[in-house]
């Protein structure tokens, strides 16, 4: 009986947001940062804060792209050289942005931080499939010119 | 199913498995003892009752069914007292104890994983209802017991609960049953009534109170709350009217109670909450009576104790870890250069004691005894030892060390494998062969720990055959593990034992046999840090060593630099580092370097070459030497500078870090220095390894 009766409302609240959704654009926050000259997304949800001329601790016998470990108020974070993720080129002067995926820390070199952008959902496209670039899960055109790649940090951290 | 939230889950599961570990050395001391004492057998019964009524609250239908028939059956037992078990039947119960225990606790590892309880409990159920009918049948011939429900000599009991406007009108009439009806059920006084038509049926004569539930319908209530009396002139006749009263409708429970003989009038009360209100069940035999012996055997120590969720230790602990950074940061810091403040001096060295106090005693909150773990092995050996065929006994010693919590749960499977390879292929299976060779007949196996400074010993030792050195060599060889024209030493052919798919026997067991056995034993000891070792005497046994530090958070450590990279050496592994010349090192024809020191010679690593770091001194005149040794291994690194010792903190590298398998590279973990740098700390054993096997 109880159980019918949860299904029920649960189908009703369903219809319900739905009905929201159409009404209301949803809208994702974006932290975009610059690395190479190309513009990168990332998911704002993910973003913890956004450090600089933090000490990076060298680790030996791990691939380049890990530049090391930095100690963020007793935390030991992993530092991945998003350059150097990409096989380009390292660069000098640069930021860190801290990220959280699923309770995993981790820290991203980019060159700068630019800004946050609300970005409708259905204005992100995929990629085109030919594009070997497995980190970007999308990309977007910004309303101020210029093209968002967005980053998936899963992938990031994981693939 | 799992009802309720995760707080009464874990304090069920904590509970539950408590109950189970000392359910296991109870019956395992009573086996050794062939009999039950008193007090285990009402230990035993408050055990299963403790599991039937938090796995019914819990809707754990199978496992409150089987602790349900367990407890029936030491009812039975704690009535007859051990006396009534038959000789013969006696293995059985201690089998069919086991049986149960480990129903229990495989019952428990499925809610712990989330999976569905098992269905078909009835072979087991009806396992231990045979073996009940057999312990009644045994004694048939004492009159009064035929039957469940006899009831013990009444004269002791007084329901304390039963109220005083519930009596007989006639004192004769004193054994009494109160019945209880469903709650809410409804015109109890009806059914009252028609219960009392139904026990006319087989029992004539008897009172019951209220009396005028016929008539009076008022008197519902007072049977709603007090329940309905019925009163018997004998104890007998209350047995037989005990069918009527389970095929009644709407009968929630019933329970005999008793008035004291009016020879008797000082009858001691059992305590009431020891009577547990028993769930009516067709085939069940019935409630228990209050029994004399029933209250709490002895007041646990228990009320002292609080559990506490692990994560939340773990949590104090890298606060506590924190704190002595930072109080290292403060005391230390380098604007203080130069300054003479003697009143910060003061206070900063009561701070220092008192955060070494505060840490050593968030330590010793981690801190558990082995003997949970090596008890279990007491259950191992008696099943090894009743499959195998081969008589054998465990000894424990020194089972109070304590260690850290998280090295106790990960020793647990390694000693467990070593026991049952002793068994298994230590201890000889034809006693003639013990006996040959001058050895009691039973073969014994000796658990011991201990401590010494900063780890603690675990010694698994057996007095069987030992290890035949030969034969390992030979399937070493077979197995593509050692050369046939190499010589190797015991200590080397010993070694053979742990590597990965070596097995001797040719035999694969149910216990062993399979080749996963000693190498993940040397894995799992690795992983807290510690070192496996074996020695053997062939023809009198063998001893398998675990060195395992006492905890693994905090260490003393030797800061060394190398280039711009600040390296951690546990201080334990140093045994002198010192200043060389070019000289002074010798080569060997592949210009690898090697150093000389009291006779012996060890090979140099150069830490900037091992791990392609960028800075660094090449020149061995500009560095120093640091001679370190780990298990078997020892040899010299080659570093820039001594930075000094220093107390340090272990945190583990990031799990991102880790998937890159650095830790077989040497590097264990890392720590955050005074000034807020991070030193990686190195494993001196890895380190080794990985540069073997590198060349």
């Amino acid at each position: 009986m109880s159980d019918e009766n949860m299904l029920f409302i649960t189908e009703d609240q369903l219809a319900l947001n739905a009905i929201e959704d159409t009404a209301e654009v949803q809208t994702t926050k974006y932290l975009i940062f610059v690395s190479d000259e190309l513009m990168f997304g990332l998911d704002a949800n993910n973003v913890v804060e956004i450090i600089t001329d933090h000490t990076i601790t060298h680790l030996p016998m791990v691939p380049d792209y890990i530049s090391g470990i930095i100690n963020l108020r007793g935390q030991i974070i992993p530092i991945l050289d998003i350059r150097l993720r990409m096989g380009k080129m390292p660069c000098e002067d640069c930021s860190i942005i801290v990220i959280d995926v699923d309770g995993t820390q981790a820290g991203i070199l980019v060159d700068s931080v630019a800004k946050m952008v609300d970005v409708p959902q259905e204005n992100i496209l995929p990629m085109p499939s030919q594009n070997a670039q497995k980190l970007i899960s999308g990309m977007c055109s910004l309303p101020e010119g210029g093209t968002m790649l967005v980053l998936d940090c899963d992938l990031l951290l994981h693939g | 199913m799992a009802s309720g939230n995760d707080s009464i889950l874990d304090m069920y599961l904590y509970e539950t498995n408590t109950l189970l570990e000392q359910l296991d050395g109870i019956v395992l001391a009573a086996e050794q003892a062939d009999t039950f004492s008193q007090d285990d057998v009402n230990e035993i019964f408050r055990i299963m009752h403790t599991i039937k009524g938090s796995s019914a609250m819990m809707e754990f239908n199978s496992m409150m069914t089987v602790a349900h028939r367990t407890e029936d059956m030491f009812f039975i037992i704690r009535e007859k007292t051990m006396e009534a078990v038959p000789e013969q039947l006696r293995p059985e119960l201690f089998d069919v104890m086991f049986q149960a225990i480990d129903f229990f606790r495989s019952e428990v590892e499925k809610v712990e994983n989330g999976n569905p309880l098992s269905e078909s409990i009835d072979t087991f159920v009806s396992k231990i209802n045979s073996l009940m009918d057999k312990i009644q049948g045994g004694q048939g011939d004492a009159p009064a017991a035929d039957a469940p429900e006899a009831p013990p000599e009444p004269a002791a009991q007084e329901d304390a609960g039963a109220p005083a406007a519930a009596m007989p009108k006639d004192p004769a009439y004193r054994y009494g049953l109160q019945v209880r009806f469903d709650e809410g059920c409804g015109m109890e006084s009806l059914r009252a009534f028609m219960l009392t038509t139904a026990v006319r049926d087989s029992v004539v004569d008897f009172q019951f109170s209220p009396e005028d539930v016929e008539t009076d319908s008022s008197t519902s209530d007072i049977i709603a709350e007090q329940g309905f009396f019925l009163w018997f002139r004998s104890a007998e006749e209350r047995d037989g009217s005990i069918p009527a009263v389970t095929n009644a409708g709407s009968v929630r429970e019933y329970e005999p109670v008793s008035l004291p003989a009016p020879a008797a009038p000082a009858a001691q009360e059992a305590p009431a909450a020891a009577q547990p209100p028993k769930k009516e069940e067709p085939k069940a035999p019935a409630a228990p009576p209050p029994a004399k012996s029933a209250g709490q055997p002895q007041q646990h120590a228990k009320e002292s104790l609080i559990s506490v969720n692990l994560s939340k230790l773990d949590q104090l602990m890298a606060v506590v870890s924190e704190i002595v950074i930072t109080e290292a940061m403060v005391t230390a810091s380098p604007d203080l250069k130069g300054l003479k403040l003697d009143l910060f001096t003061k206070s900063a060295r009561d701070l220092r004691k008192l955060t070494d106090e505060l840490q050593d005693v968030s330590m010793s909150l981690r801190m558990v005894p082995v003997s949970g773990t090596f008890q279990k092995m007491n259950r191992i050996v008696r099943d090894m030892s009743k499959k195998l065929g081969k008589r054998a006994r465990l000894t424990l010693v020194g089972e109070d060390t304590e260690v850290d919590k998280t090295i106790v749960d990960s020793i647990g499977d390694p000693i467990m494998h070593i026991v049952r390879n002793s068994m298994d292929h230590g201890i000889e299976s034809d006693e003639a062969d013990r006996i040959a060779r001058g050895k009691d007949p039973v073969g014994e196996i000796i658990l011991s720990a201990r401590h010494t400074g900063s780890e603690v010993i675990i010694e698994i030792h057996d007095d069987g055959g030992g290890v035949d050195c030969d034969a390992v060599l030979a399937k070493a060889i077979r197995q593509g593990l050692a050369y046939p024209d190499q010589d190797y030493s015991q200590k080397e052919i010993l070694n053979f034992l742990m590597m990965p798919g070596f097995s001797t026997n040719t035999e694969v067991t149910e216990f062993s046999g399979r080749g996963v056995g000693m190498d993940v034993v040397k894995k799992n000891v690795e992983d807290v840090g510690g070192t496996v070792s074996i020695s053997s005497d062939f023809g009198k046994g063998m001893t398998t060593t675990l060195k395992i530090p006492l905890t693994m958070a905090i260490m003393d450590g030797m800061e060394v630099s190398v280039g711009d990279s600040i390296f951690t050496i546990p201080i334990n592994n140093i045994r002198s580092s010192t200043k060389v010349t070019a000289g002074e090192v010798i080569y060997d024809p592949a210009r690898g370097e090697m150093m000389k020191f009291m006779d012996n010679f060890y090979p140099i690593i150069r830490a900037k070459n091992f791990f392609q770091l960028n800075g660094g001194c090449d020149e061995i005149e500009d560095g120093i030497l640091i001679w370190v040794e780990a298990g078997e291994h020892s040899y010299c690194l080659f570093v820039d500078e001594l930075l000094g010792e220093q107390q340090v903190v272990v945190k583990p590298l990031p799990g991102l870090v880790n998937t890159y398998n650095i830790k077989n590279y040497g590097i264990s973990g890392c720590t955050i220095l005074g000034d807020g740098n991070i030193s990686i700390i190195l494993d001196v054993a890895n380190l080794f390894s990985a540069v073997q096997g590198r060349n």
